[in-house]
């Protein structure tokens, strides 16, 4: 009995590697490999040493196997995390079909501190009225078309407070401003009818 | 028992499979970071290899080794990620 138990615990270890080792050739980018390796490997590890508990059964043998298991589970994720930091630091890329960047634009590339766009006191105050940060991807319909002809205030009651573009923030922009692809918007409105504006934003052309 | 006799090579061979796509993608990179979770990953597979090896001739005591490696290993890939984001100037 205990000897199968630790078998089907070999076994599923290894298919957990044999995964990571897959995840890692073929995934398309950095953060996707790793995504594939870690998690892999913290269940791979673990579930090897569980076979190795089983396997000795000796209390003092599953302590240490234990203890193992207790470190992998602390350090792969910590581990992870310094290495995607530093990659996207250094701006390793992202795979071209990633849908949204959220970190992008919100850190500061020489001191590495990380900002968020909020409005805390707005938003405590107008306690109806949301804050929307989005990005226009890539193929939305509304790409090209100037924000008069988009009508956000109109149609949806919502505010298009600033646009960033790359490196520069067009401040409330007028209505001749045309929306490219990888805008960011920053909207504020009630949250059905921002959701209805998003709903346009993201709709494909 | 048959079963057993095959489970341990079974199961080093799939790990050492493992370990030969880890080394492709080491070689392949393209970045940095790429080949540090690369070589993080082979530590790791390492660490199975010896687990599995300790059960093979049971010897406990390698397990110490186990734990010696994830120690190492998980230092290594810190030092490395520091080093990365601190030799980076953009």
């Amino acid at each position: 009995m205990r000897e199968i138990l630790s078998l089907v615990l070999m076994a599923i270890g290894a298919a957990f590697m044999l995964i990571a080792g897959i995840g890692l050739l073929r995934m398309p980018d950095l953060y996707t490999r790793m995504s594939a390796t870690t998690k892999a490997t913290t269940m791979g590890v673990g579930s090897i040493l569980l076979a190795a508990a089983v396997h000795f059964g000796e209390p003092a043998i599953v302590a240490r196997a234990l203890a193992v298991i207790a470190f992998a589970l602390l350090t792969s994720p910590v581990a992870a995390h310094m290495i995607g930091r530093a990659a996207y630091f250094t701006g390793v890329p992202l795979w071209r079909g990633t849908v949204i960047d959220e970190l992008r634009g919100r850190y500061d590339r020489r001191t590495h501190a990380l900002e968020s766009i909020r409005f805390p006191e707005l938003e405590r105050r107008l306690a109806d009225l949301q804050v929307y940060r989005l990005r226009v991807p890539s193929e939305s319909a509304v790409i090209g078309k100037t924000l008069a002809e988009i009508e956000l205030r109109k149609r949806y009651n919502v505010t298009l407070l600033a646009i960033f573009r790359g490196a520069h923030v067009i401040a409330n922009p007028e209505g001749d401003v045309q929306l490219l692809a990888g805008d960011e918007l920053i909207l504020i409105g009630s949250h059905e009818r921002l959701r209805e504006a998003m709903d346009l934003i993201y709709q494909s052309s | 028992m048959t079963l057993e006799v095959m489970a341990f090579p079974g199961a080093l061979s799939i790990l050492s499979l493992a370990m030969a796509l880890a080394f492709l993608r080491l070689m392949r990179g393209p970045s940095l970071p790429d080949r540090v979770i690369a070589l993080d990953l082979i530590a790791t597979l390492a660490v199975g290899m010896i687990v599995l090896y300790a059960m093979a001739i049971d010897q406990p005591v390698l397990l110490d080794v186990a734990l010696a490696l994830a120690l190492l290993s998980f230092l290594g890939t810190v030092a490395f990620a520091r080093y990365l984001e601190r030799s980076y100037r953009p």
